[in-house]
């Protein structure tokens, strides 16, 4: 049977009245744990499965799956709104989806955010119904070289960021990196910059960061004034404005959604890095990069586009290989395991009516989160009218007791509030905080990879250019490293020419 | 009609919030009277994480109350421990990981814990750790170790400080073989590795690597066990071939912090043999070939005791590089 009798006979399971209510619960179930602060979706597969343990397998995962799905747009919400992310991967969507609210558009982009995941994550799940298998052995020839080079390119792209003010991006970048060297080394066992404090040892806990960078400063920044998030005091816009906006940016989409599925297909690559790495490459492209970062829609939209593009991404491997993509999918595969569908190369023979039946409901599942976007967007924008006074004490509070909850450590509010401050004097000394968080982001990777690649080859740095996926990264960073330089004279040779 | 479509789902939010209330609601009498955390020093969706997630709602049964996971990785597992030595022996705390990390930790680091302190409760299953290659390479243990005696070959190590790196340096010591240790942060990456070819072979637990042994993508060599793994049945184990490599079982199981009273773990061990006898904790484990090896809290005490010296003749071992 092929893979369109698949898709059309899960499209009649799915609608049975179970494999829906299962569907709608894990959706609304989802939201609110990604809306919480600290819950992110680990947490919430975790907290679900005992619940679900008697359902008929295909029942579970449709409605595992959209819980998974969902807690990730509900982490946009309350990125969007109060500039706290849900989850390490919406905090791209902070950068431009909290000016906006600023700007009295909160409503807006909220509906680009509810299009995007309805656009990007059907774009993500429709490459991997049909190509998971093809995906995956794509993925499997990245080894430590090409992990090494790939983030490489991918910390190229902070040179696009910092345009303008090159010199204190280039340190932001440097600090971003210097902290992700924090805790323990994986390849030497050594405990490195962590004076005796177990807390770090495991390295700067990454959403405890983004909450003190984002969250806290933001409501250090609010406390100066009396007004409101929204500074005209008034919603401007409606959602279906937000959804004419979104497609007006074809390229912009497409562009993210790649980006987005090819982070989440790499099994060693984080998935907060898709949607920073779809705003970087869209800040670069765009004309105006100066707009990005004050409220340009284009950059939620490819932050957000990307994110959930990145979702099904991560699933490619987890599914068609048994090797979790992120710690979500890794729940996600347990959970699988656990309903008898043991993911891997024979899970789309022996149990391919189940698989394909959670590949529909999660398709089902993008679109329906268009709707429920659309149905709450209004209601929620209204936060950014409160009163400053009112707004500042809820984040921090709210923000402060996620960080808290993520690990049941005190320290981690302490580095909530230090990393808080630590954003508050960037931003009143001009510093944006984005190389700051590709560096802490990507160092990990960059280094470890470092060192298994010349561990493999005993040594020699031919390994870094032997494959030819290498040699293309190199060209592309080669590329993006030039970029700026190249493109005027460019211009100037074409124009000449006329 | 749009309306209407609106009220349905802002219905459905109230449901859903009520929903997120209820959940954790459970409660009983005497002894476990509030939820047991049971700490598995492993990221979700390790192994150690997935059995006891497992193995956690049988627990709920037989103890009315409800279990959660909380996964402590890190630095192998020390900082989880270290908290451990000093958690409250109430019973309300409980650790799981693959035994004897632990001590593996306490020979290559300083530490403030003693695995010999804990209060073992009760152990499910044992972990074998293969050796794996790509099914491209060799097709017996015998041309794998010649090959790896002609050049030094590349070997993946999940995690430093773990079961594996000491079954892997105990298992190439004996062979006499060198090896290019490779370290990386869990199985799923040093597994993901080889299967790109990335990497010559790779120690990793059986679980680990089981779907695409399944598949023919990745061949297992040789189970470092005392007999066969029934999962493996084809897959020698060193006696096969006449070798004589130092058996250190991976065992899985739950500790109590040390002190922890006799009647609180006679409550604990009993919920944990009935529910290893669960039909479906038996499906479960079939379904993820995990090997059942029930331990009582005596007979998992005995095994702490026999391995320190085991450990203990490779701890040089394990701190060199």
């Amino acid at each position: 049977m092929n893979t369109f009798d698949m898709v059309i006979q899960a499209i009649y399971s799915i609608l049975q009245w179970q494999n829906l209510a299962a569907l709608m619960a894990g959706m609304i179930y989802g939201i609110i744990i990604g809306v919480l602060p600290g819950l992110g979706p680990s947490a919430g597969m975790a907290l679900a499965l005992p619940l679900v343990l008697k359902w008929p397998p295909a029942t579970a995962l449709i409605f595992m799956g959209s819980l998974y799905k969902c807690s990730n747009y509900g982490g946009s919400i309350t990125a969007i709104l109060v500039n706290a992310p849900g989850d390490a991967s919406n905090a791209a969507t902070i950068l431009d989806g909290y000016p906006m609210c600023e700007k009295g558009k909160g409503g807006v982009a909220l509906a680009l955010s509810s299009t995007a995941a309805m656009v990007g994550g059907t774009i993500g799940m429709i490459c991997l119904i049909f190509s998971a298998p093809f995906l995956a052995h794509f993925a499997l020839r990245f080894g430590p070289a090409e992990y090494f080079l790939t983030a490489l390119l991918a910390l190229s792209i902070i040179a696009a960021v910092v345009q303008g003010a090159t010199l204190k991006g280039l340190i932001a970048a440097g600090l971003g990196l210097m902290l992700s060297t924090v805790g323990f080394d994986v390849i030497t066992g050594h405990l490195r910059y962590t004076f005796g404090w177990e807390p770090i040892e495991d390295g700067i806990p990454l959403i405890q960061a983004l909450v003190g960078l984002f969250a806290i400063t933001q409501a250090l920044m609010l406390a100066e004034s009396a007004e409101s998030i929204s500074r005209i005091g008034k919603l401007a816009g409606g959602f279906w404005e937000g959804v004419i906006t979104y497609f007006k940016y074809p390229y912009a989409i497409i562009r993210a959604a790649v980006i987005g599925l090819f982070i989440g297909v790499l099994p060693a690559v984080g998935q907060s890095s898709a949607g920073l790495l779809a705003w970087a490459e869209a800040k670069r492209e765009s004309k105006h990069p100066e707009t990005f970062g004050n409220g340009d829609p284009e950059g939620v939209i490819s932050s957000e586009t990307s994110t959930n593009a990145c979702m099904p991404g991560d699933l490619v491997c987890t599914i068609a290989l048994g090797i979790p993509g992120s710690i979500g999918a890794a729940i996600f595969l347990g959970v699988m395991i656990i309903f008898g569908v043991v993911p891997g190369p024979l899970v789309f023979r022996e149990k391919a009516n189940i698989i394909y039946s959670l590949f529909v409901a999660l398709v089902l599942t993008s679109f329906l989160m268009f709707f429920i976007g659309m149905t709450i967007a209004k209601h929620f924008a209204a936060i950014t009218l409160l009163r400053n006074e009112v707004i500042v004490p809820i984040i921090l509070v709210v923000s402060l007791l996620g960080s808290f909850a993520i690990r049941n450590l005190m320290a981690d509010v302490i580095i909530s509030l230090a990393f808080g401050i630590l954003g508050y004097i960037m931003l009143k000394g001009g510093f944006t905080p984005v190389p700051l968080l590709l560096g802490l982001v990507l160092g990990e990777m960059v280094e470890y990879n470092y060192h298994r690649a010349l561990m493999i080859s005993g040594g020699s740095y031919s390994i870094f250019y032997s494959s030819v996926i290498s040699k293309i990264l190199i060209f592309l960073t080669l590329l993006s490293l030039a970029g700026p330089y190249l493109g005027p004279v460019w211009k100037k040779l074409t124009q000449g020419e006329k | 009609m749009f309306k209407k479509l609106i009220k349905i789902f802002n219905c459905g939010f109230v449901f859903g919030i009520s929903f997120l209330l209820v959940c954790p609601l459970a409660n009983s009498a005497d002894f476990p009277k509030k939820t047991i955390k049971i700490i598995a020093c492993a990221a979700a969706g390790g192994g150690e994480d997935t059995e006891a997630r497992g193995i956690a709602p049988y627990l709920e049964k037989y103890l009315g109350v409800s279990v959660m996971i909380e996964n402590q990785p890190g630095a192998g597992g020390k900082i989880a421990f270290e908290k451990f030595q000093k958690t409250e022996p109430d019973g309300y705390t409980l650790i799981t990981y693959t035994f004897p990390k632990s001590i593996i930790i306490e020979y290559m680091d300083k530490t403030n814990f003693r695995t010999k302190d804990f209060t073992p409760v009760f152990a499910w299953s044992r972990a074998n750790q293969l050796l794996v290659v790509h099914a491209d390479t060799w097709k017996t243990s015998d041309e794998f170790l010649k090959a790896a005696k002609a050049k030094t070959l590349a070997g993946g190590l999940s995690g430093r400080g773990s079961t594996t790196h000491l079954a892997g340096l105990v298992a190439m010591d004996e062979l006499g073989i060198k090896v290019n240790w490779v370290p990386y942060e869990g199985a799923a990456g040093s597994v993901a590795a080889l299967a790109g070819k990335h990497l010559d072979f790779t120690i990793c637990l059986a679980t680990s690597a089981i779907s695409l042994i399944q598949a023919g993508m990745l061949r297992p060599l040789i189970l470092f066990g005392d007999k066969r793994d029934p999962y493996f049945p084809d897959v020698p184990v060193p006696k096969d071939l006449g070798l004589d490599i130092t058996s250190i079982p991976g065992t899985r199981g739950v500790e109590a912090p040390p002190k922890t009273p006799a009647s609180i773990v006679k409550v604990l061990e009993e919920a944990c043999s009935k529910a290893v006898k669960e039909p479906a904790f038996i499906e479960f484990a079939k379904r993820r070939q995990m090997v059942l090896h029930p331990l009582s809290s005596q007979e998992f005490r005995q095994i702490v005791e026999v391995t320190y010296p085991k450990v203990e003749k490779f701890q040089t071992m394990l701190k060199e590089k």
